[in-house]
């Protein structure tokens, strides 16, 4: 590779930098003492993370954040994977109509969703409306690309029929076939939609501001208080988020590779690895 | 003694008949093969005995009772399919012990019952490989363990070794058609090689657009074939269109030669009705052009190709412009060579005289 075109070069420069600067000016800026005067930070200090842990919001805001991802994920998964697996089963015609609405979600701006599901459930015997599950349901709906297109990736790379097939002859109910037959082997798809959910719906503000508000304070709502205030505190409240979204992707790849055994396990390995860097940026 | 009855099966997809009036009747042990060209219905007709597909009409027993609306995971039916279908999250050991687990056996049952079986299909000391580890061949193996583990009532087979190469599934149909018989397994077995299903079988089923054209032993399919299909799908065959000439005589005529077909042909075709006369390569005796023979045929011909396949090899010749294929014994090669003109003698009991059938 000696006559590297210098084109290519300077693009993938451009490239790294639009990426990563933002990122690592944030870095920068949550540990600077001023960096508005300047062109390099005058000093350096921690005292933005101790505002940040020692406000009595931190801890809360940060539960209701953890509790709210992993309340989307587990619902989207219940929802998503036994659907997705029968449909791939049993009723492969209607595929394309699954990935139609799948992407829907993409194309139905945050705003428009929130205030249709307020309108729809205000009024009625469920009352959900500006709770903390109703937030969790809209989560499943706005994140459901995110979850579907993975499973529907894993449940095509396994022959999901002759599998579901070979289980059934041998005695296995269509529970237990889900459960010993399927599940561990689309689990790499699962482990990937989780994760991308899961981040999703901590960095989310849009949604979470318009069904519920202050009543139920989010990560998110108490970072863009601050960028009001001090943006030095919130850049320390947004590291803290990219570093919640770096530890889920880690811990998500550990329980992958202990839980699943070594053929299938390396490919969870590979698939997550390339996974998380997209993870990064959406947080 | 019948044990599975298939009784007037009927599937269609949309207007496509898929099976139309499948009868059979298979007894204990007995390893009945269903044979056809692809889209022939046999999978379905499979499928339909495994519970995976139901049947517009008619009926399945099993052992004298109506099984036809039992779901599947009830029906304690093997099944090996063409591309193995192992469960990739499992080793060898933990693919054939998953029927025994759903029965909810102990585990020391597991453990002998799989080590049992994966002895007698020759992977005692692969227990513990994945399926990825694993060659076509020995996976293939390790899913015949895994459906023979739950003591099959019929084990199923759709061609369980059209993914392996020549070799390996020479010797593997030796081995399931072993284990099969060490075991007295019912067993149906899927395939559209035909001679994969004539050196297996104890029956042949021959189908064709959804129908069966014959019943029979590997040797009653080979030498007695009922229809034109049958006659041309197995083995190869010289195919004479004729006339017939002296029906009362078996004479027929096809082109420029008469032929002795060895029996009165009056009571099924008319005097100059069309027929086919098929004869089988190693019936023909070629001789040398002068060589004094006897046969009830001898036809001068001339020597167009000669294609060695291993034990024979095959002569292509032409008697009046008439194809004709012959095969003798390697060992005799010496004697021929192409463009020569030789004679072709074969016995009047060797010609099957049909019915031009509808292709």
């Amino acid at each position: 590779m000696k006559n590297r075109n210098p084109a290519g070069t300077v693009s993938i420069l451009l490239f790294l930098g639009y990426m990563f600067l933002p990122i690592l000016a944030t870095y920068i800026f949550s540990v600077a003492v001023r960096w508005d005067r300047s062109i390099l930070p005058e000093g350096l200090t921690l005292d933005w993370y101790r505002t940040a842990f020692q406000d009595r919001w931190f801890l809360i805001v940060f539960t209701h954040s953890i509790t709210l991802s992993a309340a989307t994920v587990l619902t989207s998964v219940v929802l998503i994977v036994p659907t997705a697996y029968w449909v791939h089963l049993r009723l492969p015609r209607a595929l394309p109509l699954l990935n139609l609405i799948s992407t829907l979600p993409f194309a139905i701006p945050a705003v428009v969703l929130a205030l249709g599901l307020i309108k729809l459930y205000g009024q009625g015997p469920l009352q959900l409306a500006r709770t903390p599950p109703m937030l969790v349901l809209a989560y499943v709906i706005f994140t459901l690309p995110f979850m579907y297109r993975p499973v529907a990736s894993s449940l095509e790379a396994v022959d999901v029929r002759r599998l579901t097939e070979a289980a059934q002859s041998l005695g296995a109910s269509w529970p237990r076939t889900l459960v010993q037959v399927i599940l561990p082997n689309i689990m790499p798809g699962i482990l990937s939609g989780g994760l991308l959910v899961f981040a999703t719906v901590f960095g989310e503000f849009t949604l979470a501001t318009l069904l519920v508000g202050a009543r139920f304070k989010t990560f998110p709502m108490q970072l863009v208080y601050y960028t009001r205030r001090d943006g030095r505190i919130a850049s320390a409240y947004s590291v803290i988020s990219f570093t919640v979204a770096w530890v889920t992707s880690l811990v998500i790849l550990w329980v992958a590779t202990w839980g699943t055994r070594r053929g299938a396990g390396r490919d969870v390995k590979g698939e997550l690895a390339s996974k998380q860097a997209s993870v990064g940026g959406t947080v | 003694m019948s044990y599975l009855e298939l009784d007037g099966l009927v599937k269609t997809y949309g207007e496509v008949d898929a099976v139309s009036d499948f009868n059979l009747v298979v007894d204990k042990g007995e390893f009945i093969s269903l044979l056809g060209p692809s889209g022939c219905g046999k999978t379905t007709t499979l499928r339909i005995i495994a519970g995976f597909e139901t049947p517009n009409r008619g009926t399945v027993r099993l052992d004298g009772e109506d099984i036809t609306e039992v779901p599947p995971h009830h029906r304690g039916m093997g099944m090996v399919f063409q591309s193995y279908a192992l469960f990739p999250n499992m080793t060898a050991w933990g693919n054939v012990a998953f029927g025994l687990r759903v029965s909810k056996q102990s585990a020391s049952q597991i453990n002998q019952r799989v080590v049992e079986l994966l002895d007698l299909v020759g992977l005692g000391d692969a227990s513990q490989k994945y399926p990825a580890e694993l060659s076509g061949g020995q996976q293939q193996r390790v899913a015949l363990a895994r459906a023979l583990a739950i003591e099959p009532k019929v084990l199923l087979l759709d061609e369980p070794l059209s993914a392996l190469d020549a070799v390996v599934r020479v010797s593997l149909r030796q081995e399931i058609r072993r284990i099969q018989s060490q075991l007295g397994i019912t067993t149906v077995y899927v395939t559209h090689d035909q001679e994969e299903a004539l050196s297996i079988s104890d029956r042949v089923v021959v189908m064709r657009r959804a129908e069966i054209e014959q019943i029979g032993t590997p040797i009653e399919i080979y030498t007695s074939p009922k229809t034109q299909f049958v006659a041309t799908f197995i083995g190869t065959t010289t195919r004479f269109e004729a006339v017939v000439d002296d029906g009362r005589a078996g004479r027929v005529r096809a082109g420029d030669v008469e032929l002795v077909v060895g029996r009165d042909l009056s009571p099924e075709f008319g005097e100059g009705e069309r027929v086919n006369v098929f004869v089988r390569p190693e019936a023909i005796r070629i001789a040398q052009a002068g060589e004094p023979v006897q046969a009830d045929n001898i036809l001068p011909a001339t020597l167009e190709s000669v294609t060695l396949l291993g034990p024979v090899i095959r002569l292509s010749l032409t008697c009046h412009g008439l194809p004709l294929v012959a095969d003798v014994n390697t060992n005799e090669r010496s004697r021929f060579a192409r463009g020569e003109d030789v004679l072709v003698c074969f016995q009047a009991s060797a010609c099957r005289v049909m019915r031009e059938q509808e292709s």
